[in-house]
């Protein structure tokens, strides 16, 4: 039997960037903090990163597709590198970032690489995410609990500058733009363009110029370009929101801005040129050197972020920011009392309805048309659904019952039709709701509820094995939007 | 040696020194729990004058467990100086209470005898005096030791900062020393019990507190209170331990209840002296407290008094860095009113130091006690008066995690300010570079945690 | 302070007596700061209305102009302690006075006044006593408080079921309010769930007033019960003056130790809600049965 009291998890992080693949390994530490004479409650206690895999170009066909075969001999080598089998891994999150995302197979791509990373490890694309997972990786998280401070980090990646503010923490607000090292390539140590993405394409036609693929460029030209880029990127959070070429550029919906930003963070590829002052793009082979604009437009990042008179912090990661993130800061543990059968896990990609604004209603009816509305009008045919639900209208044992018979009655068609009960809620009443559940529907094996997890409405979800003794079971929540609209 | 007395007519007769040692003792829950105490105030008074007359050679030859049974008693006779004793042996207790409290007799004074009395010759003299005795007496001697500072020092009042936190969460026990020590209190010790006893645990807390420590240069003393066993454990490993604790009892029953016996703290103390972080030599702290025997069934027919200063006895082996008692936190079945608890607190002061121990006191009490926080204060003024050495500084009163209440930040200004009492001199100037205290009072920003902003 | 505040208003009466002889306030005829009224205005009683006088939340920071305020907001936030509450001299501000001694006084309450009748004939339970006679020796008597009185053993006998699965009872112990607030949410939430695993075999449940955690051996061998569940108030503390605990026990004897019990605590809303623990309960019952034995042998076997 495994330790009851404490567990730990191999966690295996891999980012198919617009630019770069990374993977790294990581070990998570979840223990029962709880005492001998309480319920248990258990925590992740530690994050130590075992393996940091080279840094390597994302292999591509053309511009258009991803190369998957390369992609997984590329990880199948990691791991053998690393001393580690698929078999090992418990557990982690491949996420396909910035513009790679956009690639007409990349759905397909991450789905198989998620089966061969691992048995819980989860697919995972988006801006949101990304620039989460980048937040957390970079440190930016940790910086904003420690100084009390509220944070903005942008990763700026190939192909896209995600953005995140941490108050305290939590995440508030999150945003990205199409700005990115990668989108104009060059011949490596040479000044001859390679390639020229729409956006960069808009830049230029801003700056009144026009370089094709094929001609060279003159190093004050691309910092032009450049420095119009960095000043796009700092306008999302210190300038006026929509306008100009930020606005021309972005991918999701402006940051929101109703809260005080103090201190900005920079990660990802371009980092170490806005923090790194040896690390100068002085002359065309500086800057050519990885074969984009990378180097130059950290230079002018570093100009401009300075600029944007907000404490400018240093992450404790750049280019390895969202792998990290996602390998070490993707997994969280439900609550210690949950109600679940162990053979319907792991369930993955489950789709999250959120029936009710706040707490459940009291009226066992009205929980019932809510339920079945949501379940209306989010239209999932085909696949159980997570109901993402507060909790009972009080903490009492006749309002679960109420909130019991409520669901039970709205997920009528859905139990006749075979699928799961699948309930994630945030208050501490998971294993008693499950058995109000069951008390209604003797016999129904089909039920998983559990609790003290945050999701909202149109998240994924995936829910792991039981660790510790069966105690908790590991949850990934995400984002999943592949078809996001191209901004060209 | 006669073991009747008479009181007004009515005679009392008592079967053994240690029933006169039980009867004599203030009345207190705990030994009519036991069964063991006076029926009637007249039968206490009795136990007091036959316990007046007995010399200290009766009571050293009849100890309250056989030498051959309890290692207690063991560490105690062993450690007898002979030649103080047998100068004193023929002495009453009646009249060893009177030499103590002479205008005579000093500090220096008492440090001698102490050599040669056992640690019931301690408790029986205390059960002759009164509070305002136990004040004179207590005054007359002060104890001083040396870990990374000196605690003890004439005319200093340290406090433990207890940051204690339900979960042992370090965010949160940082942010109780940071509230402590804006108030001033933390030089005798930075000591958290923690939630959880293991080795993983201890290090986590030892390792937060010990960086805190160095990171503002805080000079102190760090401790986390789990079992001996555990820090002996962690310390093997290399843990940054200053000071070592262990929870006392007066039997070597109820010791081995707590799961320790003399060997083990040997160990303790000559790991601690060998491997521990601190400067020395004093590197071991203790708590003792009235009752814990009465509690675990193990207090052998002793009454509990007797039975603590059997503890300091035992504490006395390992020149500790500091002791207190904690008579108040073991609940109303051995201290039920704020009487009887003022009154075990003032025994314990003086019986610690009669063994010339540097004791502080934590000035305690349950919420199921009949007690409350004004007979903490009142108790917490005298024991200050009396010269102990320290006393606990818990947020607000309360600690979160043992669900009782002890002295608070506030208390511990109060009583330096009133008392005129100032910090261990290394801390004072500390906290006077922190901008905290000012010609040894609290400056306007005393109070305000968020200086220690990092 | 109040050396600055007497300064600033010397200097504004000062600066008044210059302008007034300058003749720029014309209106001003002795310049001064308002003094205190001599003569004590008359407050009427507003009782009728829906106010109240409350204690502000725990969570105010008392400090006066700290240097960080949101520093202190957030190491407030990182532990129920009693910190950032700034003072009045050395003292406590009023307002942490008060709470404190609120608080004292929800854990004295708890402590030292019984369980309502109202509250045991709403739940629909019976009670017994043990041998304790008061709330005092209840108090100072533990011993007393783990056995029964002989009508207690009678009116028992009398009402309970021998030789069932699973007896629940309650027993004060040390917090009466932990009864009050928790056991009407946990017994039908641990009920249902004992059946809901196939545990229908269970006692009649009761009420021990005066009772203690080792009660619960004497009702087991008394009722020949297979597992034990004591609900027992737990000694109170400054914050959480409701806090119950279960301590289960499989076919106690009378050389039951400490260690044969299992124990869950801080069942309370701040804690553990009753309900869930309730559900709780009833799987680790499931497992006790199912393992015979309870306490370290269960977590260790």
């Amino acid at each position: 039997m495994r330790d009851r009291n404490r567990d730990e998890l191999i966690s295996v992080g891999i980012d198919i960037g617009t630019t770069t693949t990374q993977v790294i390994i990581s070990k998570l530490t979840l223990e029962n903090l709880a005492g001998r004479f309480s319920v248990p409650r258990v925590q992740i206690t530690q994050k130590e990163i075992l393996y940091r895999s080279a840094i390597h170009f994302t292999p591509l066909i053309e511009h258009h597709l991803i190369d998957a075969p390369a992609v997984a001999a590329l990880l199948s080598a990691e791991y053998s590198k690393a001393g580690f089998t698929t078999g090992e891994i418990d557990t982690g999150a491949v996420i396909i970032t910035g513009e790679t995302a956009k690639k007409e197979n990349a759905k397909a791509v991450i789905s198989q690489l998620a089966g061969f990373a691992g048995d819980f490890v989860v697919a995972t694309a988006g801006p949101k995410l990304e620039a989460i997972m980048a937040g957390k990786g970079s440190g930016a998280q940790a910086y904003s609990v420690k100084h009390k401070k509220t944070v903005i980090n942008i990763d700026v990646g190939g192909g896209t500058s995600n953005y995140v503010v941490f108050n305290n923490g939590k995440v508030v607000d999150t945003a990205c733009i199409n700005v990115g090292g990668h989108l104009v390539e060059l011949e490596p140590l040479g000044s001859r363009v390679a390639y020229v993405a729409p956006a960069a394409r808009k830049v230029m036609r801003e700056c009144g110029l026009t370089i094709e693929p094929g001609q060279t460029a003159a190093y004050a030209d691309l910092k032009k370009i450049t420095d119009k880029m960095a000043e796009a990127v700092v306008a999302v959070f210190a300038g006026t929101p929509g306008q100009g070429m930020a606005g021309e550029l972005m991918m999701t919906e402006d940051l929101r801005r109703d809260y005080i930003l103090d201190t900005v963070m920079v990660s990802g590829g371009v980092a170490d040129f806005v923090y790194d002052q040896e690390a100068r793009a002085l002359s065309m082979e500086e800057v050519s050197r990885y074969g984009d604009i990378g180097p130059l437009l950290g230079v002018s990042l570093h100009k401009a972020v300075l600029e944007s008179g907000l404490f400018v912090a240093r992450p404790e990661e750049t280019i390895r920011a969202t792998v990290i993130g996602a390998g070490s800061q993707s997994l969280e543990v439900s609550g210690s009392t949950i109600s679940v059968v162990e053979d319907l896990l792991p369930l993955t990609n489950i789709p999250v309805v959120k029936p009710f604004a706040g707490l459940a209603p009291a009226d066992p009816a009205k929980v019932k048309t809510l339920v079945e509305r949501s379940l209306e009008i989010s239209g999932f045919e085909d696949t159980s659904v997570a109901l993402a639900i507060a909790g009972p209208a009080d903490m009492s044992f006749n309002s679960l019952q109420s909130l019991a018979r409520g669901l039970t009655a709205g997920l009528t068609r859905e139990i006749e039709r075979g699928r799961l009960i699948i309930i994630v809620l945030e208050q501490d009443c998971a294993k008693a709701l499950g058995q109000s559940i069951k008390h209604l529907i003797p016999g129904n094996r089909s039920i998983v509820c559990v609790d003290q997890v945050l999701v909202e409405d149109g998240d994924y979800i995936d829910i792991g094995k039981p660790i510790i003794g069966g105690r908790v079971v590991p949850i990934i929540v995400k984002t999943l939007v592949f078809n996001r609209p191209d901004n060209d | 040696m006669i073991l009747k007395g008479k009181v007004y007519g009515t005679a009392y007769t008592f079967n053994s020194v240690r029933d006169v040692l039980a009867k004599a003792s203030e009345d207190k829950s705990g030994d009519r729990l036991a069964g063991i105490s006076a029926v009637t105030a007249a039968e206490r008074v009795a136990a007091k004058l036959v316990l007046s007359e007995l010399t200290l050679e009766d009571i050293y030859n009849n100890p309250v467990i056989p030498y051959e049974k309890d290692e207690v008693t063991r560490v105690i006779y062993d450690g007898i100086n002979t030649t103080v004793y047998r100068k004193y042996k023929n002495m009453t207790v009646g009249a060893l209470r009177e030499t103590i409290l002479d205008h005579e007799t000093t500090g220096n004074d008492l440090a001698n005898i102490s050599r040669g009395l056992t640690s019931e010759i301690i408790a029986a003299v205390t059960k002759l005096m009164s509070t305002l005795d136990l004040i004179v007496a207590a005054q007359k001697m002060r104890y001083q030791a040396h870990c990374n500072t000196t605690i003890g020092l004439p005319g200093t009042l340290a406090f433990r900062c207890q940051p204690n936190h339900p979960t042992d969460n370090p965010q949160g026990i940082l942010a109780s020393i940071k509230e402590g020590l804006s108030y001033g209190s933390g030089d005798a010790v930075i000591g958290v019990n923690p939630v959880e006893d293991n080795i993983e645990s201890y290090t986590r807390v030892i390792e937060v507190v010990s960086e805190f420590i160095d990171r503002w240069q805080i000079p102190t003393q760090n401790c986390v209170l789990a079992h001996v066993t555990t820090q002996i454990a962690a310390l093997e490993k290399g843990a940054p331990v200053h000071l070592v604790f262990q929870s006392l009892a007066g039997t070597q029953k109820a010791n081995e209840a707590f799961g320790f016996t003399v060997k083990t703290l040997d160990d303790a103390y000559e790991l601690a002296l060998r491997q521990g972080a601190a400067s020395g030599p004093n590197v071991m702290y203790f708590e003792t407290g009235q009752g814990s025997e009465v509690s675990l069934e193990c207090h052998e027919g002793v009454d509990q008094q007797t039975l603590e200063s059997r503890c300091y006895g035992l504490a006395r082996r390992y020149k500790p860095f500091m002791i207190n008692n904690v008579s108040g936190f073991i609940g109303p079945e051995t201290l039920y009113t704020g009487k009887e608890l003022t009154r075990a607190t003032m025994e314990d002061l003086v019986m610690a130091k009669l063994h010339a121990l540097p004791m502080g006191v934590a000035q305690c009490y349950t919420n199921h006690m009949k007690a409350d926080q004004n007979d903490q204060e009142v108790a917490n003024t005298l024991s200050a008066l009396a010269g102990a050495n320290f006393f606990m500084g818990i947020p607000g009163g309360d600690d979160v995690m043992l669900s009782y209440q002890d002295t608070s930040f506030h208390d511990n200004a109060t009583l330096r300010e009133i008392l005129n009492l100032r910090p261990c001199p290394e801390f004072e100037s500390w906290l006077e570079k922190m901008g905290i205290m000012e010609n040894g009072r609290l400056t306007k920003r005393a109070g305000d945690l968020s200086i220690f902003n990092d | 302070m109040a050396t600055e505040e007497n300064l600033e208003s010397m200097i504004v009466q000062n600066v008044l007596k210059e302008l007034a002889k300058n003749g720029f306030l014309q209106n001003v005829k002795t310049a001064s700061v308002p003094q205190v009224s001599e003569t004590p205005t008359h407050r009427s009683i507003v009782n009728d209305a829906d106010e109240y006088i409350e204690l502000p939340p725990i969570s105010e920071i008392l400090i006066h102009e700290p240097i960080h305020k949101e520093t202190v907001a957030a190491l407030k936030a990182m532990t129920p302690a009693r910190i950032g509450v700034g003072r009045a001299g050395p003292r406590y501000r009023t307002t942490t006075l008060l709470h404190y001694l609120a608080d004292h006084s929800q854990a004295q309450d708890a402590v030292f006044l019984d369980v309502s009748d109202e509250f045991l004939q709403r739940m629909g339970i019976f009670e017994v006593q043990t041998q304790v006679s008061d709330r005092e020796e209840h108090l100072t008597r533990p011993d007393l408080g783990c056995r029964l009185s002989r009508e207690a053993r009678e009116k028992i006998s009398v009402n309970c079921k021998k030789n069932v699965q699973v007896q629940v009872f309650v027993a004060d112990g040390l917090s009466s309010k932990a009864i009050e607030s928790n056991v009407a949410e946990l017994l039908p939430a641990l009920i249902q769930g004992l059946q809901g695993e196939g545990i229908t075999d269970i006692g009649t449940p009761f009420f021990v007033k005066y009772g203690r955690v080792r009660v619960e051996d004497e009702i087991g061998i008394l009722l020949n019960a297979e597992v034990v569940v004591e609900l027992v108030g737990e000694r109170p503390g400054l914050g959480t003056a409701n806090s119950l605990s279960a301590y289960i026990i499989y076919k106690p004897t009378e050389k039951t130790v400490e260690a044969d019990r299992t124990v869950v605590s801080n069942i309370h809303m701040g804690g553990t809600p009753p309900v869930e623990a309730g559900a709780f309960l009833a799987g680790l019952i499931k497992d006790i049965l199912k393992a015979k034995t309870s306490g370290i042998k269960l977590t260790t076997g």
